[in-house]
């Protein structure tokens, strides 16, 4: 195989790991075929924009931009298939979500590492925050964008006045 | 439908939807739609992931108020849809309140899905999540055989009825106790991409994820108590598998003595 094409698919290795990961955890979670597939999609593009973003910077900001692609790709799957965004959005961000680090955290805890116990939690917290900052951010774009059936139901008849965030 | 039937549909319909992994606000707005759309006034809804309290005034100017515990927590998101769906036809008129107690008595009765397709569907996710966390074919195949037998004893805890925290800590021991046990028969594997991948089924990322959701939306008691949550479960399963550890080192230790 010539080189070249062999980066682009050694590139594509991960995103394919990861979407055939959250199919696995969507089942888990309840969805159903077609949402299955298209969950996998939506992990797959937030981790190929994760691998894209400088290693350089901080991992919390590069989890933003993945968390905030997943989120608009949920948004638009939503719209298309007429379900709820959340039904794509917790599929997709299975990937990106610290459950690793908070293991580790609290392993570090228990095995008296203070220090690396708090370094460990600070990043997964920032790395959570991130992700729920991505998530929100869509979808007040989305809402831009998109009006949500039940909310703008419930506010023409002046029921609620919020809500604008998530 | 009377006003008291009334009130505790809707607060079926939030309770199911925070059982099944529905977002705090989303609780909260469909106890509120299903009282509204059937004429009531003043709905308040207040909902966090282990209860909520839901009042409305009916159309004698009385004022009702439930309260429910939540005490289950899993993940359905077919549930969710379902339950949404039914609040949003509701709201829209298409469908009337006798049709919607209908449905959700159905989603209510939904059934999990089998033992064997879960097994499937964990093997399929460890193995590929310890080949995402940089593990070869072999680390995640045995990360894929220890997922199967992990969803068959997480299926065990729960059939017992153990809490939360115990199959937790079960978990975390048996994945900690599995892959030392597999890397001392002498199979070439990288233990930590093997744990890694096994572990990424019991731990809460998405619960913390959600906790912080929540708490950004405003509704701070709830993203409070999914944290909570979130790192009492990452601390049982961290015990567990620390606490496996040391037996194991103890135990090879005594051997070696």
């Amino acid at each position: 195989m010539n080189p070249q094409l062999s980066g682009i698919f050694s590139q594509l290795k991960e995103p394919l790991f990861a979407g055939l990961a959250t199919s696995a955890f969507s089942v888990l979670f309840g969805l159903h075929s077609a949402d299955v597939i298209l969950a996998s999609g939506g992990s797959a593009l937030g981790w190929a924009v994760l691998q894209a973003m400088p290693q350089s910077g901080s991992p919390a900001f590069a989890t933003f931009f993945a968390a905030l692609a997943a989120g608009l790709y949920a948004e638009i799957a939503a719209r298309v298939r007429r379900r709820p965004a959340t039904l794509y959005m917790i599929a997709s961000i299975i990937p990106l979500v610290p459950g690793g680090g908070m293991y580790y955290t609290m392993l570090s805890s228990l095995e008296g590492s203070t220090y690396r116990s708090v370094e460990l939690g600070l990043s997964t917290i920032m790395t959570a925050f991130a992700i729920a900052a991505g998530l929100a951010i869509s979808n007040v774009l989305a809402r831009m964008v998109f009006s949500s059936t039940i909310y703008s139901i419930l506010k023409k008849r002046k029921i609620f006045q919020k809500p604008d965030k998530l | 439908m009377l006003s008291e039937d009334l009130l505790l549909f809707a607060a079926d319909a939030s309770r199911l939807m925070l059982e099944s992994g529905g977002e705090t606000y989303r609780a909260e707005y469909i106890a509120m739609g299903i009282i509204i759309s059937q004429g009531g006034t003043e709905a308040e809804c207040f909902a966090t992931s282990t209860g909520l309290m839901l009042s409305f005034s009916g159309e004698d100017g009385k004022v009702r108020a439930v309260v429910r515990r939540i005490k289950r927590h899993g993940m359905n998101l077919e549930k969710v849809y379902r339950i949404d769906n039914m609040v949003r036809h509701l709201l829209l008129g298409d469908i009337d309140i006798e049709e919607a107690a209908r449905q959700l008595d159905e989603v209510e009765r939904m059934r999990d899905r089998p033992v064997w397709i879960r097994m499937i569907a964990s093997a399929f996710g460890a193995g590929w999540f310890s080949l995402l966390f940089k593990g070869k074919t072999v680390d995640a195949l045995t990360a894929a055989a220890m997922g199967a037998l992990l969803s068959i004893l997480i299926y065990a805890c729960q059939r017992l009825k153990l809490p939360g925290f115990l199959s937790s800590f079960t978990g975390g021991a048996f994945a900690a106790l599995a892959s030392l046990g597999a890397a001392y028969a002498g199979l070439p594997i990288n233990t930590d991409a093997v744990i890694i991948g096994v572990i990424m089924l019991l731990v809460p990322g998405v619960a913390i994820t959600n906790a912080i959701r929540d708490t950004i939306a405003g509704d701070l008691i709830a993203g409070l108590a999914r944290g909570v949550d979130a790192v009492i479960t990452a601390a049982a399963i961290s015990a567990g598998a620390g606490g496996a550890y040391a037996l194991w080192q103890l135990l090879l230790s005594g051997g070696q003595a």
